[in-house]
């Protein structure tokens, strides 16, 4: 029954992907798609590119299901990560020139998801208490982790960047996530 | 065992992809040997793994969708495209004919877009269902980075900004609308990027109702 399947945890539903089932990857598609997109948009900054970097991503998910490892971590988190990758990879490949900007100037975002269901609304809340975290962060911290993540840039990129020894932009990326892990841990308290 | 005194450092890198891929591939030796960088890098894992929840929260196009369950169910493939040809000639004869071709029940219809000579190759409607409208495009030429496409609402002489856009891969456009019904027409501009009050030229696209 398709209003069955709708009832069913990530993790069930990646079962019935792994069997090869169109709907419930469908169903992965429409939990997580908006947030897969959200992120490729981030780092790449464009839509036609973010539109290949997510499909590019969701059919290797597809393609490669029966490697899913369910003691690894989330569905969630699984595709999000391939999908990151993927868009880092197409970064890598672009001008630096273009990543820079790409990361350090704040894209126009027009194309905002209505509130219009529970779960958006709870995606919604969710960035915000993320956001909410890495605004916490000092500004050399908060930037060398988006530049890391969201620009593709190495260490060593970023110190060259930022006129900083290598090992103080390692130390930089470790005490923000260190300081974002307990900002979250407080807030989900 | 590697020396963990060279490695404290690496977990926040690792976990960011900005290790190269050498300094990755020793990092990963080095961890299976030692259980504080294990442990640390799993404590500091929620951290990196929220990110991606930081971004705003954005709506895919709907054609990513189609493109993708095409791909992955090919027999929900679109038709071919003579057929394409056909219906979309279908259509067009039938909105000749009577302007507008009535789809469904009462709320629901479609509107065959007007398009700018400029433009000769692009396209589109606006499906209207209820209290919900698309703007589908195609073939809209890339703006680059600096401009964008904005849509209008013609409420009598006044003309009201709503959405930017992009196009994305071959030109589509696929712009959600709120309530059209007491909307006297539904126009797109080319803006400078951040969209702008009143239009900066005569619309490119237009659907009047």
């Amino acid at each position: 029954m398709a209003s069955d399947i709708r009832d069913l945890a990530d993790e069930e539903v990646m079962q019935l992907v792994q069997r090869g089932d169109p709907r419930a990857f469908e169903l992965l598609y429409d939990r997580h798609g908006g947030a897969a997109y959200s992120l490729a948009y981030r780092i790449a900054g464009r839509q036609a590119i973010a539109e290949d970097v997510v499909q590019e991503a969701l059919l290797s998910i597809w393609r490669n299901r029966l490697r899913y490892d369910q003691t690894r971590g989330s569905v969630r988190n699984w595709i999000l990560g391939i999908v990151h990758n993927r868009a880092i990879d197409g970064l890598r490949r672009s001008s630096v020139h273009d990543r820079r900007r790409a990361t350090l100037e704040l894209v126009e975002e027009r194309f905002e998801a209505p509130e219009r269901t529970d779960v958006e609304v709870a995606r919604r809340e969710e960035a915000r208490s993320v956001r909410g975290a890495l605004d916490t962060l000092p500004d050399e911290q908060r930037k060398t982790i988006e530049l890391a993540y969201f620009g593709g840039f190495s260490h060593t990129q970023i110190a060259e960047m930022l006129h900083e020894p290598v090992g103080t932009v390692k130390g930089r990326m470790r005490l923000g996530l260190e300081k974002m892990r307990r900002q979250l841990a407080e807030g989900a308290a | 065992m590697s020396d963990h005194t060279g490695h404290t450092d690496d977990v926040g890198a690792y976990l960011l992809s900005a290790l190269n891929d050498l300094e990755r591939q020793a990092f990963e030796r080095h961890l299976r040997g030692c259980d504080e960088c294990r442990e640390e890098l799993e404590r500091l894992r929620p951290a990196a793994e929220a990110l991606p929840g930081s971004v705003k929260q954005l709506e895919p196009p709907p054609g990513l969708k189609k493109r993708l369950m095409a791909e992955v169910e090919p027999r929900r493939r679109t038709p071919n495209r003579s057929l394409l040809a056909v219906a979309a000639a279908l259509v067009i004869a039938l909105a000749v004919a009577v302007g507008v071709s009535q789809l469904g029940g009462d709320d629901t219809r479609t509107v065959t877009a007007t398009v700018a000579d400029a433009m000769p190759r692009a396209g589109g409607q606006l499906d209207i269902d209820g209290d919900h409208a698309t703007l589908r495009l195609h073939d809209m030429p890339d703006l680059g980075r600096a401009r964008v496409y904005q849509v209008w609402l013609q409420h009598g002489e006044r003309m009201v900004p709503a959405r930017t856009f992009e196009v994305g891969r071959g030109g589509t456009g696929d712009v959600r609308l709120p309530d059209v019904r007491k909307t006297d027409g539904v126009f797109v501009t080319r803006e400078d990027r951040g969209g702008a009050r009143v239009p900066s030229e005569d619309p490119i696209v237009s659907v009047p109702l």
